[in-house]
């Protein structure tokens, strides 16, 4: 069986002026359609990264996918032209911005921009294309939608404006729909419509969800699986029931654990000590020993691999040998 | 700047109970912060400016007087018709005098203006042709696409730029046309330079990554996403060079390299300026007339800058 997106093996490099550094490394991780998928991780981990590999956006030079595949409904995205990639994207695969104060392009309205990017894969007038703009704008919960797409962006409140992202994306019926922390700029109470909306248009267009997010409250409220991310790598991999109440991952738990639960008394929030390791400083091993309460001698010489020890896969000598 | 969002609870005398009722409400709420371009806006501001108004009535002022003023005050500005150098405001048929040939100036005024803002308009033109063209190119393309094309611009930069449209307009025969090329050809690099920085900065802003992730390929980022970001100090840049290429082209009149056939306010200087101390009016009309023009022309890109930068006036 092959998932709608697939990706594997991925190893994505960046020439620096520390030299060269492996953002990703030999990820591996799908989505099946009507399937919503959580990365998650700190900033800097690679969730983005591989959102735009996906895009065909890492920016070359300096980026560059040294390795791995990337299939849509088993087409290979890695090496194909600019041409191809170009008819995809919006059409195949859309993604949404985490910041829509500024995806949005101030000097046209809301309508024509949507109209846009329908006239772009699609063979209609800017009319059509315009009407069916509005339907869009109808169907993401913007009030008055004919007016509104008369509206400049700087007219329309975050929350709108991400909405009006959504219905850009969604504006091809594209298969993937790639969420680059969509709610990180957010008010809460907004979050949550935000949520919603994309659970409605999921069930709707029956599209895969990639979620990208380092919230866990997203991760429950949205996410099928999840795959958590470290420096590059997937590091734990799982239903989103099981990363949640039974994280196996040193690091995976320090996120979960990261999260203030309501009405137990804690003065002061909890963190994982330390922060992402740069890049160019990966060294032998496991990428997260410096930061790591269990770490042993074997973890600074041996990059331990995604591997099933019983319950779900994970990269962890310590969850293989049992001693966590 | 944003429109508040038409919530019921920021209008507590609404209706609360009927929905439709609220969305009417929201909908007039809507209806009254009605959609405002960018462009309408800084017209908006535009109109508020009192000099930035002066300069476009004195331009169009202007513009009327050479499309029309020959129509009522005819006459060949290039005939002899009276005793050379007659004063000002004596002789009611002449009433700015004549030149050392005995022309009549009022003539020459007015029909001279038509070719002059032809001249400095096309020129303008040319410039931000090229000058978008050049700088657009090498902002967005980056790499020895930008090597390449500024290297070219600062050649063009470093010309003396009189002393080059001079060698351009003596290569080929004067007429306005060469010479509007030539006034082109070296003014457009600030422009190339100006459009490049706006392109180095709008290319990394997130909606040209979002505009990237629906599909459009590099001609309908560069020309439809990016460049009307990047217009509105162009379009300052743009008018500000209008006066410029009118001041070339009296220079290059002036100096004798204007089309001897066709009369323009450079030239009649350039004709008159041997006998400026016997007769200071033939030279004074005229440049008084591109000074106007210049002033006006600068006032209202002084005001496209004031409408387009609101941050930028201190109020």
């Amino acid at each position: 069986m092959s998932a709608l997106l697939q990706i594997e093996n991925l190893q994505v490099t960046f020439n620096t002026r520390h030299g060269q550094v492996t953002a990703l490394d030999s990820v591996s991780l799908s989505v099946n359609a009507g399937e919503t998928l959580g990365v998650v991780g700190e900033s800097g981990c690679g969730k983005s990264i591989t959102a735009l590999s996906v895009m065909g956006l890492i920016p070359m030079p300096p980026g560059r996918i040294a390795g791995g595949s990337i299939k849509l409904n088993g087409e290979e995205l890695v090496g194909a032209s600019d041409a191809r990639l170009r008819g995809l994207r919006g059409s195949e695969v859309a993604m949404i911005f985490q910041e829509p104060m500024t995806s949005l392009n101030p000097v046209f309205s809301i309508g024509d921009q949507i109209a846009e990017a329908i006239m772009l894969h699609q063979n209609v007038s800017y009319d059509q294309a315009f009407k069916d703009a509005v339907a869009l704008l109808d169907r993401v919960g913007i009030p008055s939608p004919d007016r509104r797409a008369r509206d400049y962006p700087h007219q329309l409140s975050g929350g709108m404006r991400q909405r009006v992202m959504i219905a850009m994306a969604v504006s091809c019926r594209p298969k993937v729909l790639i969420a680059d922390e969509p709610t990180t700029a957010l008010d809460v109470t907004v979050q949550a419509q935000i949520f919603d909306l994309l659970n409605e248009i999921q069930r709707d267009f029956g599209a895969a969800i990639m979620l990208i997010t380092h919230d866990m409250g997203a991760i429950s409220e949205m996410a099928d699986r999840v795959a958590v991310m470290y420096a590059g790598r997937v590091i734990e991999e799982a239903s989103a029931d099981q990363v949640l109440d039974t994280p196996q991952h040193p690091y995976a738990r320090g996120l979960i654990d990261c999260i203030p639960a309501l009405g137990k008394q804690e003065t002061e929030l909890r963190e994982i000590p330390g922060v992402v390791p740069p890049l160019h400083m990966l060294g032998q091993g496991c990428a997260f020993k410096a930061r790591c309460a269990h770490a042993r001698p074997r973890c600074g010489t041996e990059k331990p691999l995604l591997r099933s020890h019983g319950a779900h896969p994970v990269a962890c000598h310590g969850a293989e040998e049992g001693w966590l | 700047m944003s429109t508040p969002k038409p919530t019921p609870q920021k209008a507590p005398q609404m209706p609360a109970d009927t929905t439709d009722a609220a969305t009417d409400a929201a909908a007039q709420f809507v209806a009254r912060y009605q959609a405002e371009s960018p462009a309408r806006e800084a017209w908006r501001m535009f109109r508020r400016n009192i000099p930035a108004l002066v300069g476009t009535a004195m331009l169009l002022l202007i513009i009327g007087l050479t499309l029309y003023g020959t129509l009522i005050y005819t006459g060949d500005p290039f005939d002899i018709v009276w005793a050379p150098h007659e004063a000002p405001f004596v002789e009611p048929d002449f009433p700015l005098g004549t030149d050392y040939l005995g022309r009549d100036l009022m003539a020459g005024l007015l029909s001279g203006g038509g070719p002059t803002l032809a001249v400095g308009a096309a020129a303008a033109a040319l410039t931000m042709i090229i000058g978008i063209s050049m700088g657009a190119l090498s902002g967005f393309y980056g790499g020895w696409v930008d090597n390449l094309l500024m290297r070219i611009t600062e050649f063009f930069q470093v010309l003396p730029a009189l002393l080059f449209a001079m060698v351009l307009v003596t290569l080929f025969s004067p007429s306005l046309i060469t010479i509007a090329i030539a006034i082109g050809v070296v003014s457009w690099p600030q422009t190339a330079r100006l459009t490049r920085a706006e392109f180095l900065k709008i290319k990394e802003l997130e909606y040209v990554t979002a505009a990237r992730a629906i599909g459009a390929g590099n001609g309908r980022i560069m020309w439809r996403v990016i460049l009307p970001n990047a217009l509105p100090p162009l379009i300052v840049s743009a008018t500000l060079t209008i006066g410029v290429a009118i001041l070339f082209e009296a220079g290059l009149s002036f100096l004798g390299l204007g089309d001897p056939n066709v009369m323009s306010w450079g030239l009649m200087i350039g004709a008159n300026r041997d006998y400026i101390l016997d007769a200071w009016w033939p030279v004074t009309f005229p440049g008084l007339a591109i000074f106007f023009t210049v002033f006006s022309v600068s006032l209202i890109g002084d005001g496209l800058n004031d409408a387009f930068n609101p941050k930028l006036r201190e109020r």
